[in-house]
């Protein structure tokens, strides 16, 4: 079928779509655990009739029966036919309704995620669906339909399959969770974005959830989308009664509550879960005469990662594109390149999008290495961990295609330029992808030295652009910056390009900033300078670092200068603040001075109880009494306030960090007094043999070390016998063990035994997740549930041990 | 049986009101100023930098469920009267594993060492949050596919040392799961490595 007919069908109504076919099929005696499809295929009659009732209640199409019908799903039921299987479904649902109703061949996901999410080759899914697609094609569908997609790349590959063999019309739903995401975090503008670019015909949303909980998602859609908008809720949420799984909103209330939609302009709608028939038959009822709102846009400036969109609008704070990942200059990320590794590329793109980068410019053109390979690599790693929409950074037309491909989001280029090449070659590519490029104003004779010629190349690329559908939205022009070194002129220039782009040309405008300083000295002051006259002109996005605190001040400057950002908020919350910092800092500094020793340790100051010791050492004070009367005292509050959970962990460990330095600080002014510390007792610690957890254990010594014990620390995963061993050189009062396993804890018994075997009389002392007081009891040893009970039980266990 | 599907890239939300219960925090209770928070805060972002979580799943289907013992198919066996009756009804089990990855358990441990043990026993409470949580997610994955055959997993999920679920049970959970692909190690004492790694079991009912 003809893709503008079904385009012309949106237009004239809301288009209605059928219901659910997994319960309706449970309903009529498909038993558990078969495969549908194949049990389609053996009861024609049934699926047949289910299509019927569908069409006889009202739907404008139905899906075919072919939900798992993928290599992968029928794999798991040993079928290998996938072509002819689709297209035995299909002609079947064709002989069912005639050509009354359409036919939408219904593609679901294969339960892998693809990479970079899951195992499995991204092209590998590619080809898994256009085997699918060639059997509904037999079949005869009138359109495509990829439903309850839960991963986007998979929705991609789906697509891409789709397009790359036909030009049938094609509806993508996902699938969202409760906090209103898909599992891999796409929120439903991000998918809609993404999907539509790429050609999805209409976009949606399906499963997931009853109409109620589907009217936001397809809310936050609707302002967004340039294709129609679909719903196809299940039939409320599923109740368990017994063990059965059951749906149980009713036809009457799944219309009413499906009107919602058409108030905020759903362009198709049906059921999915628990929907039947009557579901449908009352639906269309409700949607009989309703006008359809068509796409309230023709395209939208916005580009997408697999969790995020960013929108490019008018008067919106300055847009950052974190230039970081670019291996000019930077060896140790050229090397890591080379060797194909991504800890690096990683790295700095956490650190951009923590500086505030909207965007990461990502280049990887090193000589040796197969660009191709590496920027796939590198779309791959960025795409799960970070958030922020990606900028393909190339001059190799192939790389960039590659990244495009398997870029799980809408991406920009960077860049088209005016070269005949670039024009014939990437431009059509770019229109593939449904991507967004930079538009950079050379052309094969060099820079364009004047703002005059530079316009002309700009419109000529986008004459040629338009004719693959690309509108000013989906640009973004480069006034091109030259460095003021080489030509004083040029700054100006640049101004003046960018001013006729924003203002009368009236597109997005980007400028690589950094350049207009390369050779002078003392460069972030020409950045930042040129910075806000670009902003004054009108600029849309700036490639820069976002890390340069001073180019970040004059850029939230110039968005309150420009009335970017309306009500200073975003200025205020980052420069507003260190104000307040500056001034607690030095009050910290003044109060230090007195020495305020046992306030630091109840803070936690480990950065400052040093300097503070050293002044009250100085002003007289002798090692000994600053550790009896001030930090003992302090280290016993801090535990009486983690007792009554006033403090929590981090807190208790920063007290302890603290006292530890103290100590560690005054130790050798308590040796020259000849006043060491009285060790109340030496304790040693290990965590048992097979065990290699021990940040409990660690926890433990460092209290009892902080409160006066000799602490002999053996580690983790310790044998009984170098146990015993230690505890004979070593002639401790107390033993601690530390276990957090099942298998390992049974180790404390067998020490504990072999010990008194061997005539050793110190105490036991045990802890651990796993550990508890009666089993501490039950081998002979006391119990301690945290660092903090430790030091309680060591006291009163050593002043036993001394009354005998 | 269906196939073993791995999860290279888990993205899940921060479960901040987790990792801080984690540490103790009682709310109305505890008393966090400004610095400790921005310590806390510093953390959780640096262990999100250091986490990678991945997982793995598969369905198996039940041939037997007695008091102490669940038979699934191609021999495996599991000997728990706890999972037995958490299984009662069920005609399939979900076995599913997760791991946060090696970096973040090397940071831990040097923390620990190098007297940094307050951002320590930090990043191992986002740590052992974050790889709970990603358990949630595979449920979540499961379940949105097993609504469209009309069922769902059981709300529970048993671990292998849960109970009379014996901790030894984690080599049949390593094995079915693979879990060696993501990197992850079995000791002789049944302990998975990276540390911050879990498995569970939990039934497919309806």
């Amino acid at each position: 079928m003809n893709k503008n007919k079904i385009k012309n069908l949106f237009k004239r109504k809301i288009v209605v779509l059928d219901g659910a076919m997994g319960t309706e099929l449970q309903k009529r005696g498909m038993p558990a655990g078969v495969c549908p499809e194949i049990w389609c295929l053996e009861n024609p009659h049934i699926i047949e009739k289910i299509h019927e009732e569908y069409d006889q209640s009202g739907a404008d199409v139905v899906y075919t029966c072919t939900f798992g019908a993928n290599r992968v799903k029928l794999g798991q039921y040993n079928v290998s036919t996938v072509v002819e299987m689709n297209r035995e479904l299909a002609l079947l649902a064709r002989r069912a309704v005639g050509n009354k109703c359409l036919i939408a061949g219904d593609m679901g996901p294969t339960g892998h995620f693809f990479e970079p999410f899951g195992d499995l080759a991204f092209e590998n899914a590619i080809e898994i669906f256009k085997e699918q697609v060639r059997g509904l094609l037999e079949g005869g569908v009138d359109l495509f339909t990829i439903e309850t997609m839960m991963d986007i790349q998979e929705a991609r590959a789906a697509l891409i399959a789709i397009k790359e063999i036909s030009d049938l019309f094609t509806i993508v739903t996902m699938t969202y969770e409760k906090d209103g995401r898909t599992l891999n975090g796409t929120d439903p503008v991000t998918a809609l974005i993404t999907l539509q670019s790429l050609g999805a015909d209409a976009v949606g949303c399906n499963c997931s959830t009853g109409p109620e909980g589907m009217v936001s998602l397809i809310a936050a859609m609707k302002p967004y989308a340039t294709v129609p908008v679909v719903a196809k809720p299940n039939a409320g949420m599923p109740e368990l009664i017994g063990d059965k799984t059951v749906f149980t909103m009713g036809p009457s209330e799944f219309a009413a509550e499906s009107s919602e939609f058409i108030s905020i302009g759903v362009n198709a709608i049906g059921g999915c879960c628990g929907t039947t028939p009557d579901h449908i038959r009352v639906l269309k009822e409700a949607v009989a005469g309703k006008k359809p709102v068509a796409p309230v846009r023709k395209s939208v400036s916005a580009v997408s990662s697999s969790r995020r969109t960013v929108l490019f609008e008018k008067d919106r704070p300055l847009y950052i594109i974190g230039e970081r990942i670019n291996p000019t200059g930077k060896k140790i990320l050229q090397e890591e390149l080379r060797q194909g590794k991504m800890a690096r590329v990683r790295q700095l793109a956490r650190e951009q999008e923590k500086a505030g980068a909207n965007l990461l410019d990502v280049n990887v053109s090193v000589s040796g290495i197969d660009e191709e390979e590496t920027m796939k690599a590198a779309m791959n790693a960025l795409s799960t961990s970070s958030t922020v929409p990606l900028v393909i950074d190339s001059a190799n037309i192939n790389a960039i295609e590659t990244a495009l491909r398997v870029y799980p989001g809408r991406a920009l280029i960077n860049s088209i330029t005016g070269e005949k090449k670039k024009v014939e070659k990437l431009i059509p590519v770019a229109a593939r992808y449904g991507a967004m490029f930079i538009l950079l104003p050379l052309t094969d004779r060099g820079v364009p030295e004047t703002a005059d010629e530079r316009k002309e190349v700009i419109r000529s690329v986008y004459t040629q652009a338009r004719s693959y559908g690309f509108s000013k939205d989906d640009i973004i022009v480069d006034g091109l910056v030259m460095t003021v070194a080489s030509n004083p002129e040029a700054p100006v220039e640049t101004l003046k390009t960018l001013e006729w782009s924003a203002r009368h040309f009236k597109c997005n405008t980007l400028l690589g900033l950094t350049n207009i300083s390369f050779g002078m000295p003392q460069r972030k002051w020409l950045n930042a300078a040129y910075l806000a006259m670009a902003v004054g002109q009108g600029l849309t996005v700036a490639i820069a670092n976002p890390g340069e605190e001073e180019f970040m001040n004059v850029k939230v400057a110039s968005d309150v200068l420009s009335n970017r950002d309306k009500d200073a908020s975003i200025y205020l919350a980052r420069l507003a603040g260190s104000a307040h910092d500056e001034k607690r800092d030095s009050l910290q500094k003044s109060t230090a001075v007195v020495g305020e020793i046992y306030r630091s340790i109840i803070e936690g100051n480990r950065e400052e109880i040093e300097s503070i010791l050293e002044q009250a050492v100085n002003e007289g004070e002798s090692a000994e009494n600053l550790v009896n009367d001030r930090m003992i005292p302090s280290i016993k509050k801090v535990g009486e306030l983690f007792d009554s959970k006033e403090y929590f962990l981090p807190q208790l460990i920063a007290s302890a960090e603290a006292m530890k330095r103290g100590l560690a600080y005054l130790d050798p002014y308590l040796r020259e007094n000849q006043s060491d510390l009285k060790h109340k007792g030496r304790i040693l610690i290990a965590t048992v043999k097979g065990d290699v957890h021990d940040i409990g254990k660690n926890i433990v010594a460092l209290m009892l070390n902080n409160q006066g014990f000799d602490v002999v620390d053996l580690g983790k995963n310790i044998s009984a016998e170098m146990i015993i061993e230690e505890a004979r050189q070593n002639r401790p009062n107390i033993v601690a063990l530390s276990a957090l396993m099942t298998t390992t804890m049974v180790n404390m018994k067998k020490i504990i035994d072999v010990a008194r075997r061997a005539g050793l009389d110190c105490s036991f002392m045990v802890g651990g997740a796993v550990v508890t007081a009666s089993y501490a009891e039950e081998i002979g040893a006391a119990y301690a549930r945290d660092g903090v009970e430790a030091v309680k039980v060591a006291d009163i266990l050593i002043r036993k041990a001394r009354k005998k | 049986m269906e196939s073993l599907n791995f999860f290279m890239s888990i993205n899940i939300p921060v479960p901040t009101k987790d990792i801080y219960r984690r540490l103790g925090y009682r709310r109305g209770i505890t008393q966090v100023n400004d610095d400790i928070k921005r310590e806390i805060e510093d953390a959780i972002e640096y262990a999100l930098s250091l986490i990678h979580l991945t997982g793995a799943g598969v369905r198996i289907p039940i041939e037997e469920i007695g008091q102490f013992k669940i038979v699934l198919s191609k021999g495996i066996a599991f000997n728990s009267s706890g999972l037995a009756r958490m299984l009662k009804g069920c005609s399939e089990v979900l076995l599913m594993g997760a791991t946060a990855g090696k970096d973040i358990m090397e940071t831990i441990e040097s923390d620990s060492k190098n007297n940094r043990l307050t951002r320590g026993v930090i990043l191992d409470a986002v740590a052992s949050e974050m790889v709970d949580a990603s358990l949630d997610w595979i449920v979540d994955y499961y379940n949105g596919q097993l609504r469209r055959e009309n069922r769902q997993l059981t709300k529970k999920r048993f671990s292998a040392g849960y109970g009379d679920f014996l901790l030894e049970n984690q080599k049949v959970m390593y094995d079915v799961l693979k879990l060696g692909t993501l990197g992850v190690e079995l000791t002789e004492s049944c302990m998975l490595v990276p540390q911050k790694s879990v498995t569970a079991v939990a039934g497919i009912m309806g």
